[in-house]
């Protein structure tokens, strides 16, 4: 927390507007009071400097905007209040250490007698981090380098890189950010990468190299982003075993593609929120600005919560999507969905659900999935107000269907497809947030609704993810 | 899987018959195929012809990444798939074909050394040809190569390709050859295979073997494929007994559905046999 000083104040309630010694009836504990105390609550005041000290590459310009309100403020009460807020925007451009502020009277020739300066002090980031990991794993070991620079240019531009060097495969990811001055929300980023991923569900092994940008901005009260992307993808077959369907996907493919994704979020919290709702909704078109393939897919996730009695959360989600090939080429393996695993429709194997060949998951066009989620303390509460406070108990009912769907057919058919053979499970287990990004869970599950070719997992589960159902 | 393993599960797979539906994987004949894959392709099907298994064609812009070695042509048969026409050939004994059982270990030996020379020499040649000549290789080899793919995928997996081929060619030494000694490379190949062949209908004699297979695949691909220019089609038209041994299992292989040839009519290709 940053210190708001106010010096030759004395502390509220004040007495009165006379000046004069007050150190006889006030038990103030002050170490020292000034000859002449000014009192200013509920007195308007004029904020005649806001400075900025410690600035070395920033440039100011980006800066006047943040700490503009605090001008506007009134009383002594609105400038604390508004510096706070000032203090929060500076933090959040991501370029400083810490930010602290400082309000006194105003000094100087043109000092007015209700007058205030504020001061910020702000102690910049260093111009680079760089960490260095080692990391083993599944018969794999690999180095990973990152390297960050925020405020490069000096208006909160911020580039990192990351490269990670393995003994099986090799992948780097280099992103520059830079919002627009005054309005931070409002940004654009490219990003260059290449990325390599291994699926033993499909027996497939995928290789993206790729550029993208997106440009970020709010409106009213949602978040959009827009997007454009070029891969370069690259599919193999895993093992000399995967199915044929599998293996006629392998090969090079080029896939350029504007998306577009709106984004209410009024949770408290990404992991276990108590209160608030989420709903985002994405669309992608590809083809139409070069490109193999060619299709519009749409997909939208809904979270519901609210907090009941006894500190206990009900959160109910809801996912859904369609993938719409456009053109006489049929949907690729690696745009297709997946459902099922620890992280969707519990009690099944990671995304061991629909349509398959051979023991091969070949993802599917449409798909939806549910989730009705009772989140508890654990019993009997232990390690309240520390360690147990990360853990929460839940009870769970999952569903979901995933499919290909028949294009020529009307929308009534797409329903009854995707509401026949639904597959749904219920369990309970226990959950551990880690930080605000990702989340652990242990469950034990019983799969219900199991389609021939599914592949299920039922009894205990464990899980770990950013993004669960 | 391991060595061991494999051996295993083509072990299990060798008591099965030929199914129904045997496929062969090969890169599109129109646009696509380029002279040595095209060679190697009618080799394998000119084998499996001799052997009397049938098998379809497929042609698929990516059928060289299908491939479990990368090389095209690989077929697919019950739920194996094996490439290129060593591995195929040991694949078919297992079930139970062969065209040179009857060969004695002395023929058997000199049969493997003449597939090695065509190997060794007329493939190698074509590769470079096609890849290391640039004339050939930015006239043909790279629009062919890289026609299924949209820009800029195109020129990365074309020139992707030249350089691994360049770098191979290095490897082994041709990289210093010109075109001429290349051309003599092949006339060299092609004197030992007409001596070779001297005025019998197949290398031993009555019955075709694997190696009858391999020289059809190439010089009848060679024969009928437009280049740059003529010179290399000149060179094996100059023995005329391998001219009428291509004609020969054309016409005993080939012509038996109502004339359709098998090389098909593409631009890369000129037809039937000058």
């Amino acid at each position: 927390m940053g210190t708001v000083h106010a010096r030759s104040l004395d502390p509220l309630p004040m007495q009165g507007p006379e000046l004069g010694v007050q150190a006889d009836d006030m038990d103030l504990g002050e170490p020292e009071h000034e000859e002449k105390q000014e009192v200013l609550e509920n007195k308007d005041v004029v904020v005649q400097h806001v400075h900025i000290d410690g600035l070395g590459r920033t440039k100011e310009d980006i800066l006047t905007y943040e700490i503009a309100d605090v001008f506007r403020a009134k009383n002594l009460i609105d400038v604390m209040k508004k510096s706070h807020e000032a203090r929060q925007r500076l933090l959040r451009l991501g370029i400083f250490r810490h930010v602290e502020v400082v309000i006194d009277t105003a000094e100087g020739a043109d000092a007015l007698p209700n007058g205030l300066d504020v001061k910020f002090e702000v102690k910049e980031l260093r111009r680079m981090t760089g960490s260095y990991n080692t990391m083993v794993g599944n018969n794999e070991g690999s180095m990973v380098l990152g390297l960050k620079l925020p405020n490069v240019f000096g208006r909160a531009e911020k580039l990192t890189f990351q490269f990670s060097y393995g003994t099986k495969e090799t992948s780097y990811g280099l992103s520059f950010f830079k919002p627009q001055p005054g309005h931070f929300e409002r940004n654009f980023s490219i990003n260059l990468y290449k990325v390599t991923g291994q699926f033993p569900w499909s027996s497939l092994r995928e290789t993206d190299r790729g550029v993208s940008t997106e440009f970020s901005f709010p409106i009213w009260r949602t978040n959009h982003t827009l997007k454009w992307e070029g891969v370069w993808r690259e599919l193999g077959c895993l093992a000399r075993t995967a199915s044929i369907a599998v293996r006629e996907e392998s090969g090079h493919s080029l896939k350029s593609s504007l998306s577009h994704t709106m984004v209410i979020d009024t949770r408290n919290s990404t992991i276990l929120p108590r209160k608030g709702a989420l709903l985002k909704i994405n669309q992608e078109l590809a083809g139409y600005t070069g490109g193999d393939v060619s299709f519009l897919k749409e997909d939208f996730e809904i979270q519901l919560n609210k907090t009941l009695f006894w500190d206990s959360v009900l959160s109910t989600s809801l996912w859904g999507g369609m993938l719409l090939p456009l053109g006489h080429k049929p949907s690729c393996i690696a745009d297709r969905f997946y459902l099922g695993g620890p992280t969707s429709v519990r009690g099944f194997s990671m995304y061991s659900i629909g349509p398959q060949s051979e023991g091969d998951y070949l993802g599917g066009e449409a798909y939806w999935a549910g989730g009705l989620h009772l989140y508890t303390p654990l019993p009997f509460r232990p390690g309240r107000g520390g360690f147990g406070d990360l853990f929460r108990t839940h009870f769970f009912l999952n569903a979901g269907n995933l499919c290909n769907l028949n294009y020529g057919e009307g929308p009534r058919a797409h329903l009854s497809k995707l509401a026949e053979c639904i597959r749904w499970s219920y369990g309970a287990g226990i959950v551990l947030r880690l930080g605000n990004i990702a989340r652990l869970e242990l469950n034990y599950c019983i799969p219900m609704g199991v389609q021939s070719g599914d592949r299920i997992c039922d009894g205990v589960q464990f899980g770990a993810g950013i993004r669960f159902l | 899987m391991s060595l061991a393993a494999e051996a295993f599960v083509s072990q299990i797979a060798a008591a099965e018959p030929w199914p129904e539906k045997a496929t062969l994987y090969q890169p599109l004949k129109e646009d696509q195929i380029l002279l040595s894959d095209s060679a190697s392709s009618l080799a394998v099907q000119t084998f499996l012809r001799m052997c009397g298994l049938p098998v379809q064609v497929s042609c698929c812009a990516n059928a060289e990444y299908m491939s479990p070695s990368g090389k095209v042509p690989f077929i697919h048969v019950g739920n194996q798939v094996v490439s290129e026409l060593g591995p195929i050939v040991q694949f078919i004994k297992a079930k139970g074909h062969s065209l040179s059982d009857w060969l004695d270990d002395v023929q058997k030996a000199e049969m493997k050394a003449y597939m090695e020379l065509v190997n060794n020499m007329l493939l190698t040649a074509e590769l470079y040809i096609q890849w290391c000549d640039d004339y050939t290789a930015t006239e043909i080899s790279r629009p062919r190569y890289s026609s299924p793919y949209s820009w800029p995928l195109n020129h990365i997996l074309a020139y992707q390709k030249q350089w691994e081929v360049r770098r191979k060619m290095n490897a082994i030494g041709w990289s210093g050859k010109s075109l001429e000694q290349v051309y003599e490379d092949v006339s060299q190949c092609c004197q030992a295979l007409s001596q070779r062949l001297g005025t019998q209908p197949y290398f031993f004699n009555k019955q075709p073997t694997e190696l009858d297979a391999l020289v059809f695949g190439h010089l009848f691909t060679i024969l009928t494929t437009q280049l740059t220019n003529d010179e290399l089609a000149e060179k094996v038209k100059s023995y005329t007994n391998l001219l009428s041994f291509c004609h020969r299992v054309e016409q005993t292989y080939f012509k038996e559905h109502d004339g359709e040839s098998q090389s098909g009519s593409s631009r890369h290709s000129k037809g039937s046999l000058p």
